[in-house]
């Protein structure tokens, strides 16, 4: 039998196929389509320090081999998450990673504070430095090494928990976030979060979201994804989870030979919830196949022509 | 609510641009709860569309799901390609129901224009007696005939089969009564004229509405529709908006706004 599982800091993940936030709301929805305790993480849909109730219809459109989504973090806010959802979490067998996002630093320090003031099971935060679609989703971070490094070092201070930095596509040089985050403290970093979109309608001539630009996810962005943990892979020694436009194990493999340790499914659960179970057992066979026992020796094991 | 390879039985066009599909599905017709419930389609295997497509339920036979839908795209185009025998991935059955149609003395006025039908015919099916109103541009687009002594009114706006007007057109002709309740499903400008009818005569009315979904599950939170109460607090979920795909498709009218 294969190992699949994979390290990242102290903490270790009995596979390493995660569910991307956002993508799996909070593992609460549908226990009947989907055997969550296969899954490597669980990453919660992204937590502000209010309930919000996101943006205007229309929130999601569909584009070539891909989607377009602004939903404005709709979120049931951190005391919600804390009373009703972490005793829930308490008694799964999934490890959840808590995605936690902000318009100031002071906001994500609230809310990690706040988790940590409780007692717990989660093993880690992912901080959503990059959501596209609000103004105040801390895209500001994201797109600033001084911030993102003053920001990952503060919560760096606050918890012992997993701390994982999630990367925008959408910047001059990701690299330069990346080794940010590395600088602050970060465990690891993921990437990407979702590509700045836009959908018309040429017969009505309306954008098709309300918010005018999305982001766009899916196989369409599966070469961005690639080419972004590629070069944060040679920029920092942290471990990189993947995420952006998997739907297979072969497109699993590719993100583990780019620099992923881990990977994310996505929108793909949009499509099917169980989707990240069959591509855990299709890269079980390809594993054995290729009589491999652990992933270990693929990571970014890609082979370049320069 | 199954994800299930469903067999296509038949697929045919039963009027202009409006065609039937029959699907061998006995998982989701098994868990099958009543009219106003949907299914969604995934067009192939690709993932070139990777988004599946909401359909209301026509018609539930034993293991078999039919549903009704109009060309206006892509999409839709594939799916008249579809073969006796070809599979179609769906999931559902999926959203709430419609209530009360065969409460005693409920006196239900059935209003289905364009894609809107088929829900309402599926309903009309289940109702003890009601009346029926379709709307559409023009007779090539009615797949049934009028019958005014079977309560059963066509309307075209042209005038070449049934009433000539809309929808609405035949409903002010109705008798109303406190027991009358309106069950409607179409395009969003028709909605809103029986929202707005139903608010002027008082009258409960109960609509079947779209969006555009993600994954019509929750997860992806993408298929809202504007509350009527909207005057939330300043910080809020789900209050102002509501998610088409868990809390509908069917709203009573005072619940929904459209704008």
């Amino acid at each position: 039998m294969t190992d699949l599982s994979v390290k990242i800091s102290n903490v270790t993940f009995k596979n390493p196929i995660f569910v991307a936030s956002g993508t799996f709301g909070y593992g609460t929805e549908n226990p009947k389509l989907v055997d969550i305790s296969k899954l490597g993480a669980m990453v919660t849909k992204s937590i502000t320090l209010n309930p919000r109730e996101g943006n205007p219809p229309p929130r999601i459109v569909e584009t070539p081999s891909g989607m377009i989504n602004s939903i404005g973090l709709a979120n049931i806010g951190v005391e919600k998450y804390i009373s009703e959802l972490l005793p829930i979490y308490e008694v799964m067998d999934t490890p959840i990673i808590m995605n936690i996002a902000g318009s100031s630093m002071t906001e994500y320090i609230d809310v990690m504070k706040k988790v940590e003031a409780v007692s717990s099971n989660i093993v880690g935060y992912e901080i959503n430095i990059s959501c596209p679609n609000v103004k105040e989703g801390g895209m500001e971070f994201g797109v600033d090494c001084e911030m993102t490094e003053k920001l990952t070092g503060e919560l760096r201070n606050l918890t012992d928990r997993l701390l994982i930095m999630k990367l925008s596509p959408n910047v001059t040089d990701i690299t330069a976030i990346a080794k940010s985050s590395e600088n602050g403290g970060a465990d690891a970093v993921s990437a990407i979060n979702t590509v700045v979109g836009m959908s018309i309608d040429h017969k009505t001539k309306k954008s098709n979201i309300y918010t005018t630009y999305g982001g766009l996810s899916g196989p369409a962005i599966k070469p961005v994804g690639l080419a972004c943990v590629h070069k944060v892979f040679n920029a920092v020694k942290i471990p990189i989870i993947g995420i952006g436009g998997m739907v297979s194990s072969h497109d699993v493999i590719e993100y583990i030979l780019a620099g992923s340790c881990a990977v994310q499914i996505g929108t793909a659960n949009y499509r099917d919830p169980g989707i990240a179970e069959k591509i855990l057992n299709d890269l079980n066979d390809y594993l054995d196949e290729q009589n491999l026992n652990s992933i270990t020796s693929l990571i970014g094991a890609v082979k370049t022509y320069v | 609510m199954k994800i299930e390879q469903a067999i296509v039985l038949r697929n045919e066009q039963i009027a202009h641009g409006i065609w039937r599909m029959s699907l061998v599905a006995p998982d989701v017709a098994s868990a099958y709860v009543g009219p106003g419930q949907f299914i969604s389609l995934l067009i192939d295997d690709s993932w070139d569309h990777l988004v599946r497509r909401p359909m209301s339920i026509a018609k539930i036979n034993e293991d078999e799901v039919d549903i009704i839908y109009k060309i206006f795209g892509d999409v839709t185009d594939h799916f008249t390609k579809k073969c006796p025998g070809d599979s179609m991935n769906i999931l559902g059955p999926l959203g709430n129901v419609f209530t009360d149609y065969n409460s005693e003395f409920a006196e239900p006025i059935l209003i289905g224009g364009g894609v809107g039908l088929a829900p309402i015919l599926n309903l009309y099916d289940a109702c003890e007696k009601a009346v029926m109103i379709i709307g559409a541009r023009s007779a090539d687009e009615h797949f049934l005939n009028h019958k005014p002594d079977n309560s059963v009114y066509l309307t075209t706006d042209d005038g070449t089969a049934g009433i000539e007007g809309n929808v609405l057109t035949a409903l002010k002709n109705m008798n109303l009564s406190e027991n009358t309740i309106l069950f409607a499903c179409g395009p969003e400008p028709m909605l809103i004229a029986i929202q707005n009818y139903a608010d002027e005569y008082n009258i409960r009315a109960q609509l079947s509405v779209e969006s555009y979904m993600g994954c019509g599950i929750g997860l992806c939170q993408g298929c809202v529709i504007n509350r009527q109460n909207g005057q939330v607090e300043q910080h809020s979920y789900h209050e102002k908006y509501s998610l088409v795909c868990l809390e509908g498709p069917v709203y009573e009218s005072h619940e929904v706004r459209f704008d």
